[in-house]
């Protein structure tokens, strides 16, 4: 860029920061017009990304911004009312839901798939073929601080030697997931483990090293050993009928693969759906009817049928509620 | 050491003890400057390999990355959209940040009165520059984001790193002035110049090398800065090119996406990212060390 374009694009770009302010000052608002606000969680951020890029391109006026800044962080936008669309890798808590009764946010849920948490190993790992809930709860629950460190404190006939474990941190909801749901409580964890942001970082980590050990996404887990890099999936226990299971799409999606497959959810805002039906409506109405090949291509598991039969007939019931029903101009696909 | 009978052997070992003291130091100083190099060389070779991976082994194609903005599939996916959400950035920031910086570092250092007060606010800039970024990031997230609901636009995440950068500015601007020597402002005094004629004809052109630079050196920070950027609102990827009041991400929130996906040709495209944003940094500092040398003022006689 030369010196002359730049004093050009910093003159008019004085003058658009300085009627943003004058904008800004007047209306106290900006935004609106076509564009759809997604916020949430960075798990489902994928799939709700890969739902609006469709979306826009049989729509050329529709904007649909995707922000990833985390179920948490984006339940406390959406319960404000900022956000049209908030994408979670848990369900609402009890706090989140006081919080958007207290700005009145009306909403609604809808599940859009599966996500495998995968418990994972190094390749060079023998000695572990499978494990337990009640094992895996030994190895990460608080008390297993600074007690349970060697394979033979988890079980006899394992070697005495340390585990190295990785997973992530208790910013995520996968955290949240993992802990409520294998541990017992929600955020309930040893605090001797490499916690980490990024699932990635987990994954290469437990190629690494040959004690290596942790959990997090399914779809990282598989990448990296796609790579051809020494990591190796754990067969875990299932709670439906005691046998061990990997997280394989048939095992996933038949619901064998239990408690460690979970359920992502998107939450519409009713009051901003119903100031533009056509635009969100027909967008939630497309994410619905697509949402096993959005899950897919995102690297997740398709929710079953019933459930997406079901996300159209709730969706359907909000819209008749709201009396726009007939102003969303996508048609709902049953399976 | 003390039960020698001559005096002569005491000291040439006291001496030969010192020296390899001596040694001793050079050799760790020498070392903990190689540690430096050996970390940026690491890093170079790192970024310049994933490059290559993401080049040679994913077939990304060098002009697709620069000409295509982002998506969510790694083959569709190019930097472009990231990059001028930067150059925006950047040009906001320096327009937001030059003025109130140096007018700020001007009436500290030419009007204000050398006072406790005066001190007082110098010592709290220095303060300021050491605040975490993150924290800027909060501040325009609650008051200009939401508060004045302006949004996430790229105005805001502008707001968030020209603050991020103000208090360096100044302070550098500050150092730039006092470098100019009092004899200087005198003579123009003498001259019969007023005090706004001489900041403005010889102060201020005397100073003005120190500051642009001291200038560029914070917008390379504020250029490779990612979390202010995130808290404010950042998309998850630069699906389409941002203007000063569109949604927004830039050249850090991208590749720090891109580096959280499981596909790993993201991971390496991320690496490619990276060199850009690098090279982006080095012409930076390249134009400051430039400007440094070009237009220096020897005032030292």
């Amino acid at each position: 860029m030369s010196g002359k374009d730049n004093t050009g694009v910093s003159r008019r770009n004085f003058l658009a920061a300085a009627g943003a302010f004058g904008v800004v000052g007047l209306t106290g608002c900006l935004g609106g017009g076509g564009s759809i606000t997604a916020t949430g969680s960075n798990t489902v951020a994928p799939i709700t990304q890969e739902a609006a890029e469709s979306y826009q391109d049989t729509n050329d006026d529709a904007l649909v911004d995707v922000s990833p800044e985390g179920t948490g962080a984006g339940f406390s936008e959406f319960c404000q009312g900022r956000s049209d669309i908030q994408s979670a890798s848990r369900d609402i808590t009890e706090d989140e839901i006081e919080d958007c009764a207290a700005s009145d946010v009306e909403y609604s849920r809808y599940t859009v798939g599966l996500d495998g948490l995968a418990v994972v190993k190094n390749a060079e790992n023998d000695w572990v073929d499978n494990i337990t809930l009640d094992e895996l709860q030994a190895i990460w629950e608080f008390e297993a601080t600074d007690e349970v460190t060697q394979w033979s404190d988890v079980r006899d006939e394992w070697p005495d030697e340390e585990m190295s474990l990785h997973a992530r941190d208790s910013a995520s909801g996968t955290f949240d997931y993992f802990t409520a749901n294998v541990v017992g409580e929600r955020g309930d964890i040893r605090d001797d483990y490499s916690a980490t942001s990024q699932t990635n970082e987990i994954m290469d980590a437990v190629a690494s090293e040959t004690h290596g050990f942790g959990w997090g996404g399914l779809g990282y887990a598989e990448a990296v050993i796609d790579d051809g890099q020494p990591l190796e999936l754990v067969p875990v226990e299932s709670d439906q009928d005691g046998d061990f299971y990997l997280p394989t799409e048939e095992n996933v999606e038949s619901g064998l693969y239990s408690p460690l497959a979970r359920p992502l959810f998107f939450f519409v805002n009713h009051a901003t759906l119903q100031e533009s039906p056509d635009l969100i409506g027909s967008y939630v109405r497309h994410y619905i009817n697509n949402q096993d090949s959005f899950a897919d291509a995102a690297g997740f598991f398709a929710a079953p049928d019933e459930e997406q039969n079901a996300n159209h007939d709730r969706f359907t019931e909000v819209l008749q509620d709201l009396g726009v029903e007939d102003e969303v101009s996508t048609e709902a696909e049953y399976y | 050491m003390s039960t020698k009978d001559q005096l002569g052997d005491i000291i040439d070992e006291g001496v030969s003890y010192e020296e390899v003291r001596g040694k001793l130091f050079l050799s760790l100083c020498i070392a903990a400057s190689f540690f430096g190099i050996a970390m940026l060389v690491l890093l170079l070779w790192d970024v310049i390999a994933t490059t290559h991976q993401a080049v040679f082994e994913f077939n990304v194609d060098p002009v697709h990355f620069l000409t295509q903005t982002s998506s969510r599939t790694a083959e569709n996916a190019g930097f472009y959209s990231a990059i001028i959400g930067s150059l925006w950035l950047m040009v906001l920031v320096s327009v937001m940040a030059f003025f109130v910086g140096v007018g700020t570092a001007v009436y500290l250092e030419e009007y204000a009165p050398d006072n406790r007060w005066t001190r007082l606010f110098e010592a709290n800039l220095a303060n300021l520059a050491g605040v975490p970024s993150v924290v800027y990031g909060l501040l325009v997230l609650g008051v200009i984001v939401n508060g004045a609901g302006m949004g996430p636009i790229l105005l805001a995440g502008a707001l968030a790193l020209a603050l991020l950068i103000m208090p360096i500015i100044i302070v550098s601007s500050i150092e730039a002035l006092r470098a100019v020597p009092d004899g200087v402002r005198q003579g123009s005094a003498a001259a019969g110049a007023t005090r706004w004629q001489t900041i403005r004809n010889v102060v201020l052109p005397a100073a003005m090398p120190g500051i642009i630079t001291g200038t560029i050196l914070a917008l390379a920070r504020a250029i490779g800065e990612t979390a202010p950027l995130i808290m404010v609102g950042a998309l998850f990827i630069t699906t389409r090119t941002p203007g000063p009041l569109d949604r927004f991400g830039a050249m850090p929130t991208e590749i720090y996406t891109w580096a959280a996906q499981p596909e790993r040709q993201f991971i390496a495209m991320a690496g490619f990212g990276i060199l850009i944003l690098l090279g982006v940094l080095f012409t930076m500092q390249g134009i400051a060390v430039y400007i440094r040398r070009r237009y220096e003022v020897d005032f030292g006689e």
